[in-house]
């Protein structure tokens, strides 16, 4: 048994070196948290002269707006695809990354590359890219005899390059996540599985993507975080801080707020709809939970 | 990997090869070509930018683009590498610090703060940019590199990472070390942090990556057109009426030489965060 003296002696300790962390955390990350449920019952626009706490009067102005309804829709549509994308694509590069390989770094490297650019600069050359009359994309396209596309520029087709760029960003990331987790799936299980006769596609369907399970539960929620986060390509790539698409296509939850909150001054509105963005973002994380022990199988060794 | 190569003939296995390979390297063309453009353009004129077919090397090679950009890119280079290393400096700082708190010393409530830690790093930035701002705001601190140092040197996931990693020391070490009179600052610098050289070199690339290449933090709180950092300055041709690509060519190059850089000299410490993350998560 440790001696109370002792124990004081860890505790103060323990204090001093959680406390340079701990201060800022509280300060800038959890304080803002906590209250960022308060201000969206306020009508605070810049000055705490006038603020009011006006009830659920925010939540009624956002849920009779057409415009939160159709940045709600374009923000799942952004959502879903862009996580069936990167799963998919990071899934299958795995999958051939495992393999002997020639060149197994090199492909590994470059198909990572991307991740670790500025999405800044990315969105910059896509603009160039998809440039709707003189993009090198649509002069590809037109030497091939086929319609040039709009891209950036029509309603129809703003999400979806949005959604080729952001996805071409990132589903490096995940061949890396996926690529660590097949290396721990114990070969054993495959050579039971060749000894079976098992095909090709049943040992991916019976022993690999149950092994994988796990990861891929984990990355899910990953890629979804970060896709509700995706800012930095709607503001670069379709018209700034006034931007958000023609007729509003790509005007993104996590763009509206900022607009509100930072251009408009209507903050307790802005604060109201990030709100609606953490509970989204805690419902599907809370059903993923639920749903997992349905398919996410932890005891495979 | 186990080879099927008795369970399939060899010309179907053969074929199935050709195919990895052909996805691979068309990947890797999409992958490579718009940042080999993003090279070639920064130093092409701006009417050989938009001719077709493109010319990956520069007929006139120019350096007039980058000459463009000498009025303001200087000023933010300097601020976007003033801010990532403060920045980078202070997580290493405040996530060791922590982590060795949560890992290391014994008391009351450590499960929960941890929690806390654990948690937030699931929220993301919208849902609370809106109140600390308010409160950078009621600190007169809006609009200086203060502000963005300051929301952004205390790192959950950083944090959490070094826990883990702190983790993996043996007890036995700081119990020896203990024994023999050493306090636990000394501990903490002279034999917890020489053995955590690979989670301190992941935490700092990720962090230098990632404030290096931070746009929205910087939208938020810089305003003040001599303070603003380089995704800030690159974003500025986007509301711009003549828009020129080369110029914009050029900046996205700077933008990217430096994590490039970082990329080619630690990828393995980049992996090791991407997977740490995930893995032991």
């Amino acid at each position: 048994m440790k001696r109370p003296q002792q124990l004081n002696n860890e505790i103060n300790t323990a204090i001093l070196f959680l406390l340079p962390s701990f201060a800022g955390f509280v300060l800038f990350i959890l304080i803002p948290i906590l209250s960022s449920f308060l201000v969206s019952f306020t009508n605070y626009s810049g000055s705490f002269a006038k603020i009011q706490f006006v009830g659920f009067r925010n939540y009624e102005l956002i849920f009779s707006n057409t415009k939160f309804w159709k940045s709600i829709y374009v923000t799942l549509i952004f959502v879903a695809s862009s996580v069936v994308f990167q799963l998919f694509l990071g899934f299958c590069f795995a999958l051939i990354l495992n393999r002997k390989i020639f060149g197994k770094v090199i492909f590994r490297s470059i198909l990572f590359l991307p991740v670790v650019l500025s999405s800044v600069a990315v969105c910059m050359a896509f603009l160039f890219l998809f440039h709707p009359t003189a993009g090198p994309v649509n002069n590809f396209l037109m030497s091939l005899n086929l319609e040039p596309v709009p891209w950036l520029a029509h309603k129809d087709t703003a999400l979806m390059s949005i959604i080729i760029v952001f996805v071409w960003q990132s589903f490096g990331y995940y061949m890396i996540i996926f690529l660590s987790g097949l290396q721990t799936i114990n070969p054993a299980l495959y050579e039971v599985a060749d000894i079976d006769g098992a095909s090709e596609f049943q040992k991916l369907v019976k022993v690999t993507i149950p092994g994988l399970s796990p990861v891929i539960f984990f990355s899910m929620i990953i890629a979804l975080i970060n896709a509700f986060k995706m800012f930095d390509h709607v503001f670069i790539m379709t018209g700034g801080q006034y931007g958000g698409g023609p007729a509003d296509s790509t005007r993104v939850l996590a763009f509206d707020i900022y607009q509100n909150g930072f251009l408009f001054w209507q903050i307790g509105y802005g604060a109201a709809e990030s709100v609606v963005l953490f509970l989204i973002i805690l419902a599907i994380t809370v059903i993923q939970y639920r749903f997992q022990r349905s398919w996410v199988s932890y005891d495979i060794v | 990997m186990i080879s099927s190569k008795f369970s399939m003939q060899p010309r179907r296995a053969f074929l199935k090869n050709v195919i990895r390979y052909l996805l691979l390297i068309l990947f890797c063309y999409l992958i490579l070509f718009p940042l080999v453009l993003i090279i070639s353009s920064s130093f092409k004129t701006e009417k050989e930018i938009f001719s077709y077919p493109i010319s990956l090397i520069p007929e006139n090679a120019t350096l007039k683009n980058f000459r463009a950009l000498m009025e303001n890119f200087p000023r933010y280079i300097f601020n976007s590498f003033k801010i990532t290393i403060s920045i980078t400096a202070l997580q290493v700082l405040t996530a060791t610090t922590a982590g060795y708190a949560l890992a290391k010393l014994k008391w009351p409530g450590r499960g929960f703060i941890f929690l806390l830690y654990v948690s937030s790093i699931m929220i993301p930035f919208q849902v609370y940019i809106i109140p600390q701002f308010i409160i950078i705001r009621s600190l007169n601190l809006y609009d200086t590199h203060l502000a963005l140092i300051l929301v952004s040197s205390f790192t959950a996931f950083g944090t959490f990472l070094v826990r883990q990693f702190f983790m993996t020391i043996p007890d036995s070490y700081i119990e020896a070390a203990k024994i023999n009179g050493a306090h636990h600052f000394y501990i903490y610098s002279k034999i917890v942090l020489p053995l955590s050289k690979p989670v301190i070199a992941t935490l700092t690339i990720l962090s230098f990556r990632y404030w290096w290449n931070d746009l929205f933090t910087a939208l938020i709180y810089i305003i003040s057109k001599e303070r603003k950092t380089l995704p800030l300055g690159l974003a500025d041709f986007v509301s711009e009426y003549d828009v020129y690509y080369g110029p914009q060519m050029a900046a996205s190059l700077i933008a990217i030489v430096p994590v490039v850089v970082l990329f080619i000299l630690a990828q393995k410490y980049i992996v090791q965060g991407v997977v740490g993350s995930g893995i032991k998560g």
